[in-house]
């Protein structure tokens, strides 16, 4: 266990938060329909004396029901989609007939509807933008000008309050069965640096107390300041009655970096860190003077501490002159202790400057670098996979995945093969060490001719096709085009470590496999 | 043999309780019927008797401590003067034993002689040997026959009295014996009853001991399925001991991966006559290595032909290729005849125990080992530990799971883990890293526990100060100044009550 993972890279934020892909409506609803309504009509408001007025001029006409039909991947059998499902949610309106949703909400979408809130009109819509690590999307009308201008003459834009703090008063806005507006406040205790949905690191959050109730739409509620979108709802612990917020700065920063055509994402630091508050630790490290600093323990490929130059072994002193504390907190000046991978993360664009200072044997460095983003390609283990089917190849039964998050997520037993891939992902460093750019495993064997004595296999990392190296998915098909004297040989990372197929047979059963009772459309998808 | 840690097309019997103290039931000698009665005054059944044992089950998560007194009851049978058999789960962490027979209402002091863990046979004798002169020896038999009817004598729950169950045999094939978990041998399946204190116990036929009940399943999951040990692991045992010491099995230490694909044995250029089984590893420490490897094709051991899912034909029989080895000692030689690279070859090794196997199994009438310096509490790894402590942490854990698999046993033969932390000011920090396996201290890689007690002695040069001891994947190591651990450590003793502050083994 580390004493402090402040930037998160693996995939324990992912086991805790769950996954787009299978998320559930962030309020769990106990009985819907159970739960008494409010009479029709009756817009239910509640009104401590602190809360701020409903926003009742621009309020409605903001909102829309989002409803999303999606269809996730089917991470066992690739080549099929698991079932449809609904997720309905509410939309924020921008200017520019921008709306504004949770990516999880539109992931993995087959079709994505705006409807007004009072259910009077329905058009279809799709997706412009989205980042799925900052969990943001923004969604367009897709229909004629005929359907589109009625619909949106009903709506108003919404604008962005970006100053809201620990102690401020938030609306969260529902809507309910006919359109009405449910208005549920909230206070804000505590800004803080935190997971959203996958497993990539954190991001600022604000937490807020308040009962919220649930209702049909429940995905991207918005939360606002008067009448200025505040935040988004990003999950609901009902037990302690804490909102997580996806706070304003988060989408203005996403909004900007849309604003220019080309969209970047949000930049990495790409470390793991420890703090220091040991003060044994402290003097062994030649800290005893000095107050703050955290220890960087390693550095990931592609983030910005390796553009920046910063080592493994580095104790991190200040951030664009702010000072790093032995928690790795800095003192910002609007929510007083907060993580410091906020300054060059949340609050950062990638290739702006930045400037750290650190501690390397005994001596104070200044380093200065641009800020980068971890790209899918530095991972080992892409952290998450959407919009499209996972990769993989059918050779006559023996199914070849490429490994990623989802897929771990997808596996409900932890047993030793899925464990196995687990530590992989979270320690990739001796496969990036050998040269592979992804993990090829063996997925699954389907009971063919071919694959007589091999049915029970699943899970073994491929090392070798042909005695060619496999670096990627692509080198598999790569190296079967090459069998030697008709028999494919692969090589495998665990027991029983050597297979062999015969690669007249495999063609033969890959038509069975296509026109026979598994009726495999196609037999691969490389990327 | 022991089980392979891969998932081997054989299922092993997990769900087996562990160590059920059955009771064997004595038994009049001729083959009974079911209409002959026994007279128990007769001194027939005298052979057989109940084992009443005091035992100290040692305690991992204190392991200064002596341990929680428990108790339990087997049965043992005579097999020669004053030589009883008995399972040796019996008899594990045994403090006191005694001999209770039908007849006799004096209980009769006994220590053990040898203890077989890896095949759950041990033998024992009384403290006084006179009383049981003029018992009735049981005489050992053979293999019964698929069918035949068996009777298992002892004392099972349900009452005081010798007990008699009468069943066929059901099933003879190789099996995991559950007392260390990791050891697979020859079983034989019976549908006698078959209950928790017949262990220890006879099974007979035609007066001759067949077996000795051992393990079965819980009724929840299985019924009338109960198992013996035959009489070849009977013998081995009793030919090991002969010369005084108990050597345990010995391995060939290879995994092998059937050959049931025709595009494998093209590959392998094996002829088409169902001989021949793929090496898929070989262990660097065992006696197959540098003989074999992996790729490798496996066609006969000694004399018997491998068959292509590695099983061997014993008198007629089909049985695991693990048999061959099963019936040799340590010291033997095993005649191999492989094929590599379509090359015909011939080899011979010389048999050993291995010792990374034992690890992986449960141990018994060991004292735990431990030290404890400055609160922080070092222990060896190995599954009594893992089991007792529960242990989740990630680098822990993969490395006991792949321990052989990956042949993690070659940079660490004895894996150390920081199992607590005993609170105090001068590791305040230290909680989290609870259950880490330990890298290395002051430098100095940790390969068994007696390495910490010489690491913590000897300050690295560059940092005198410190005692720096790093943990596998754990992103810092934990550091204590010298002079303040050496004041900390006996106030941490007493006020933990620790009255030593290790036990590294006699």
């Amino acid at each position: 266990m580390f004493a402090q993972r402040l930037l998160p890279s693996a995939a324990l934020l992912t086991i805790l938060l769950g996954h787009a892909a299978q998320a559930q409506a962030p309020i769990k609803t106990s009985q819907p329909g159970a739960a008494p309504k409010p009479a029709v009509g009756t817009p239910l408001m509640l009104r401590p004396p602190a809360a701020p007025k409903p926003a009742a001029r621009s309020g409605p006409t903001s909102l829309l029901k989002v409803n999303c039909t999606y269809q996730d991947p089917n991470f066992q059998i690739p080549w099929q989609k698991e079932n449809p499902g609904q997720r309905r949610g509410l939309g924020s309106v921008l200017s520019q007939r921008r709306i504004l949703v949770t990516a999880q909400l539109v992931a993995n979408a087959t079709y994505i509807e705006l409807e007004l809130s009072d259910g009077t009109l329905k058009i279809p819509a799709k997706v412009l933008a989205r980042d799925y690590e900052a969990n943001l999307a923004l969604l367009a009308a897709d229909s004629s000008p005929e359907k589109t201008e009625p619909f949106f003459s009903q709506l108003k834009p919404i604008e962005l309050d970006e100053g809201a703090t620990i102690g401020d008063m938030l609306a969260l806005w529902q809507s309910g069965r006919v359109g009405e507006l449910i208005v549920t406040p909230l206070r804000i205790s505590k800004v803080l640096v935190s997971g959203y949905v996958v497993s990539t690191p954190p991001l600022l959050v604000y937490e807020a107390q308040g009962i919220v109730r649930s209702e049909n739409n429940s995905f991207t509620l918005p939360a606002v300041r008067g009448d200025k979108l505040a935040g988004l709802l990003l999950r609901y612990d009902s037990k302690n009655q804490v909102a997580a917020l996806l706070p304003a700065p988060i989408i203005a920063h996403f909004l900007r970096d849309v604003a220019d055509g080309n969209y970047e994402g949000f930049p990495t630091l790409g470390v793991e860190l420890q703090n220091t508050q040991d003060d044994q630790w402290r003097d062994y490290l030649g800290l005893a003077g000095r107050k703050g600093g955290i220890y960087v323990s390693r550095v990931m490929k592609g983030g910005s501490a390796q553009s920046l130059g910063i080592k493994s072994g580095d104790i991190l002193l200040s951030i664009n002159g702010h000072e790093v504390d032995s928690r790795g907190d800095y003192r910002d000046e609007r929510y007083g202790a907060l993580n410091a991978s906020h300054l060059l993360r949340g609050s950062a664009l990638i290739g702006d400057e930045a400037q750290v200072e650190v501690l390397r044997e005994g001596k104070v460095l200044r380093l200065k670098g641009k800020l980068t983003r971890r790209q899918a390609e530095d991972y080992l283990v892409p952290p998450y996979l959407f919009e499209k089917g996972p990769p993989y190849l059918v050779l006559g039964g023996v199914v070849f995945g490429q490994l990623t998050e989802s897929h771990l997520m997808g596996f409900n037993q932890r047993s030793g093969a899925v464990q196995r891939l687990a530590r992989i992902a979270a320690r990739p460093e001796e496969l990036e060490r050998e040269g592979r750019r992804r993990v090829v495993f063996l997925s699954t064997i389907l009971p063919t001719p071919s694959t007589q004595g091999y049915d029970q296999l699943s899970g073994q990392v491929v090392l070798e096709v042909n005695g060619r190296k496999i670096t990627r998915l692509r080198d598999v098909a790569e190296a079967l085009k090459s069998p030697v004297d008709g028999i494919h040989t692969l090589k495998l990372r665990e027991f029983p470590h050597l297979l062999h197929l015969d690669a007249k047979l495999v063609e033969a059963d890959n038509l069975t496999l296509q026109n026979g009772p598994y009726r495999i459309s196609q037999l691969q998808r490389l990327d | 043999m022991v089980a392979n840690a891969m998932p081997a097309p054989r299922t092993l019997p997990r769900l087996l309780t562990a160590a059920y103290l059955w009771l064997a039931l004595a038994l009049s000698l001729p083959a009974q019927t079911a209409s002959q009665a026994i007279d128990v005054g007769s001194g027939e059944w005298d052979g057989v008797v109940n084992i009443d044992v005091s035992v100290l089950v040692p305690n991992f998560r204190e392991p200064w401590n002596s341990g929680q007194p428990s108790g339990g009851r087997g049965t043992g049978f005579l097999i020669g003067p004053n030589r009883f058999l008995t399972n040796a789960h019996v008899v594990s962490n045994a403090t006191r034993i005694l001999i209770r027979t039908s007849n006799d209402p004096r209980p009769h002091p006994a220590r053990i002689l040898h203890i077989a863990h890896d095949c759950d046979l041990a033998l024992i004798e009384a403290e006084n040997p006179a009383p049981f002169a003029k018992v009735r020896q049981l005489k050992l038999g053979n293999i019964p026959r698929l069918n035949t009817e068996v009777i298992a004598i002892g004392y099972p729950i349900g009452g005081e009295r010798i007990s008699v169950t009468r069943g066929v045999v059901s099933r003879i094939d190789f099996n995991l014996y559950s007392h260390s978990g990791v050891d697979s041998h020859l079983s034989i399946q019976v549908d006698a009853a078959i209950n928790p204190g017949n262990s220890g116990g006879p099974v007979l036929q035609d007066g001759r001991v067949v077996g000795v009940a051992f393990q079965g399943y819980s009724g929840r999951v299985a019924q009338n399925v109960g198992y013996m040990i035959p009489v070849p692991v009977i013998e081995r045992f009793l030919q090991d001991i002969e010369d005084g010491r108990y050597d345990h099995y010995v391995e060939l230490a290879i995994s092998d991966f059937a050959i049931e694909n025709p595009a494998q044995k093209k590959a392998l250029k094996l002829p088409d006559d169902d001989v021949g089984v793929l090496v898929a590893s070989v262990e660097p420490k065992g006696c197959a290595e540098g003989v074999l490897k992996a790729g490798d094709v496996l066609l006969k051991l000694d004399d018997n032909a491998v068959l292509n899912n590695g099983l061997i034909r014993i008198g007629g029989e089909l049985m695991d290729m693990s048999e061959v080895v099963e019936r040799k000692f340590a010291g033997d030689k095993l005649r191999l005849e492989f094929l590599r690279d379509g090359k015909p070859m011939k080899a011979e090794v010389t048999l050993e125990r291995f010792e990374p196997y034992v690890r992986m199994g449960e141990q018994y009438n060991k004292r735990p080992r431990y030290l404890v310096h400055a609160g922080l509490v070092f222990q060896p790894m190995d599954r009594n530990l893992m089991d007792a402590l529960q242990i989740r942490d990630a680098a822990a854990t993969h490395l006991f799971d792949n321990y052989l698999t990956e042949h993690l046993y070659l940079k660490r033969p004895e894996p150390v883990v920081l199992t607590q932390v005993l609170a105090d000011e001068i590791n305040a920090y230290f909680g989290p890293y609870e259950q880490s396996v330990v890298e290395s201290i002051n430098g100095k890689p940790i390969r068994q526990l007696s390495d910490v007690a010489a690491a913590l002695d000897k300050p690295d040069p560059k940092h005198p100060d410190f005692t720096v001891i790093k943990l596998l994947e754990k992103g810092r190591p934990l550091v204590l100044k010298r002079q303040l651990a050496a004041q900390a450590h006996p106030h941490i003793l007493k006020t933990y009550g620790i009255e030593q502050d290790r036990f590294l083994g006699h």
